[in-house]
């Protein structure tokens, strides 16, 4: 355990190195944001839900502050499956998958949140209508911090299995892409999961997309209700350990027929 | 002319060269598929949801995002090597090659890339276009079919332009700017819906300084015989000239950059 705790650690202070390059990132991640929140506002404008607009303005708040954690991937992992560079991984005294699992959990985290600070801190002092809203409770704040937690090592988990998926087809541009680009749209991020019809809904809160950011973002604004609490971390905790075992088992099964190209 | 045979020979080498993997080739095209048609999805859901906006029926909706779709991925299909490809040529040191060669750098950037994956969102564009304009209950006339194809043309250098500002940027700090993105994609992003429904700030970014709006959105209003803003109607066929306008300028400003560039020597 300690060895993986120290590729979590060594990895978060590599993400951290990068300081200049996230400053454009977090601008223009804020100009989306600011973007995504005039619209729904003339939406509402136009034609007002149930659901207040407040709600929506916090949803697209806190997808866009932690929009990092969905799609950072390893860029190392990817050149070394397709130069073989992998073979030197397999001489580790370690389990491929778990350090591979702690390296992308350090990337998601650290790179989310070193953005997600700065940018809630603008959410939170800009006018009202276009600022984040506060929680619901206390409660419910604690119960999506916990939750966006198990969001994490949830997308990690799904990040390993894209990779077990590019590790046979060597090149990460075909299945992986449609991957990251269905995420995008199930997890929230394009349009918030409040605004999807209501009976999609039922079924698009159960898949493991929606327990990255909808679901801690849904305990947050009060839209689950604290009762809801103990089902939503259960669901949960049951995807993320469903796919850290498929993912487990990708790998194993990878690495028993793993053919390395080139040298 | 010389030029334009020369890029359309370059396309088709290039071409050649991206079909010799035809699976997956074919997979990077259905990822493509699978972001537009999420993007278009999305519109569909919002127009299930609220209805209309403002004046805006969702005919016009599907006309306005149709038209922004088909523009921004022409010009990511046949302009990829200023939208896509240049940071890393600066950063590997490629464009030095190109600095010895008797052509003109633009010219041999554009004529160094294309990305025929986006023909499936040009498609998704011109189905969103085509429902569009049966729903709006459009009436087709020359006039109108000839603004099309000029709000389109004037919107490719447009984008173009937008794109090349982070070119510039790159010649001078070497690492590809993210900053730029805001008004390019976040430009895609606000402009598939009329430019009108936005707070002031957004709506003169995206009509004086990146004018999405001049260029796709003031013809598209005469199409669907709903002027975007109240001026004249013969104002459609001027205003998307400013996209040329703002290519020229660009294009200046990216000439002098080159002089300032240096090699990273990789």
């Amino acid at each position: 355990m300690k060895s993986y705790l120290t590729v979590f650690r060594l990895r978060l202070r590599m993400e951290l190195q990068y300081r200049g390059a996230m400053l454009g990132g977090i601008i223009c991640q804020m100009v989306f944001g600011l973007i995504l929140i005039a619209l729904y506002r003339a939406l509402y404008a136009s034609r007002p839900q149930t659901m207040p607009v407040e709600s929506v303005v916090t949803y697209v708040w806190l997808q866009q502050a932690f929009f990092r954690m969905l799609l950072a991937s390893d860029p190392d992992l990817t050149d070394k499956i397709r130069t073989g560079a992998i073979s030197y991984d397999l001489c580790r005294p370690v389990n491929l998958y778990g350090f591979y699992y702690f390296r992308s959990l350090a990337l998601k985290m650290t790179g989310s949140l070193m953005r997600a600070v700065p940018m809630l801190l603008f959410a939170a002092v800009l006018p009202a209508g276009w600022r984040i809203g506060l929680p619901s409770s206390i409660p419910g704040l604690i119960l999506g911090i916990c939750a966006l937690a198990l969001g994490l090592l949830c997308v990690s988990a799904i990040e390993n299995i894209n990779m077990g998926f590019t590790m046979r087809t060597l090149d990460s541009r075909g299945v992986q892409a449609m991957l990251n680009l269905l995420m995008t749209l199930l997890c929230g991020n394009i349009l918030p999961l409040t605004l999807f019809p209501d009976s999609w809904q039922k079924v698009i809160t159960l898949l493991p997309y929606a327990q990255l950011l909808d679901a801690p973002i849904r305990l947050y604004t009060g839209v689950y209700a604290l009762s809801d609490a103990v089902r939503v971390l259960g669901v949960q905790v049951f995807w993320t350990i469903l796919l850290v075992f498929f993912g487990t088992w990708l790998w194993r099964h990878n690495q028993k027929r793993l053919i390395l190209q080139g040298g | 002319m010389d030029t334009i045979k020369l890029y359309i020979r370059s396309m088709g080498m290039l071409l050649k060269s991206q079909f010799q993997y035809p699976a997956s080739f074919f997979m990077q095209t259905l990822a493509q598929l699978v972001m537009e048609g999420g993007e278009m999805l999305a519109l569909i859901l919002v127009i299930d949801r609220f209805g209309h906006l403002g004046r805006w029926e969702p005919g016009d909706l599907f006309f306005f995002f149709g038209i922004m779709s088909v523009t921004f991925y022409l010009t990511e299909c046949f302009g990829r090597g200023i939208t896509g490809a240049f940071p890393s040529m600066v950063r590997m040191g490629q464009l030095d090659t190109l600095l010895i060669r008797p052509r003109g750098i633009v010219t041999q950037v554009l004529c160094s890339a294309i990305d025929p994956r986006r023909i499936t969102c040009i498609a998704v564009g011109t189905t969103a276009l085509v429902i569009g304009s049966r729903l709006s209950a459009v009436r087709w006339t020359f006039a109108k079919a000839f603004l099309m194809a000029e709000a389109v043309s004037f919107g490719f250098l447009l984008i173009l332009g937008l794109f090349m500002i982070e070119a510039i940027f790159c010649i001078h700090s070497v690492k590809s700017v993210e900053l730029v993105n805001a008004v390019t994609y976040g430009g895609r992003s606000a402009c598939q819906y009329p430019a009108t429904i936005y707070p002031r700030p957004l709506r003169v970014l995206f009509t004086a300084f990146a004018p999405f709006a001049l260029v796709l959105q003031v013809p598209a209003g005469y199409i669907l015989d709903k002027p975007l803003f109240d001026w004249p109607a013969w104002t459609a066929f001027l205003c998307p000239l400013s996209g040329a306008v703002l290519f020229g300028v660009i294009y200046m400003l990216f000439q002098r950059a080159m002089h300032f560039y240096r090699s990273t020597g990789s």
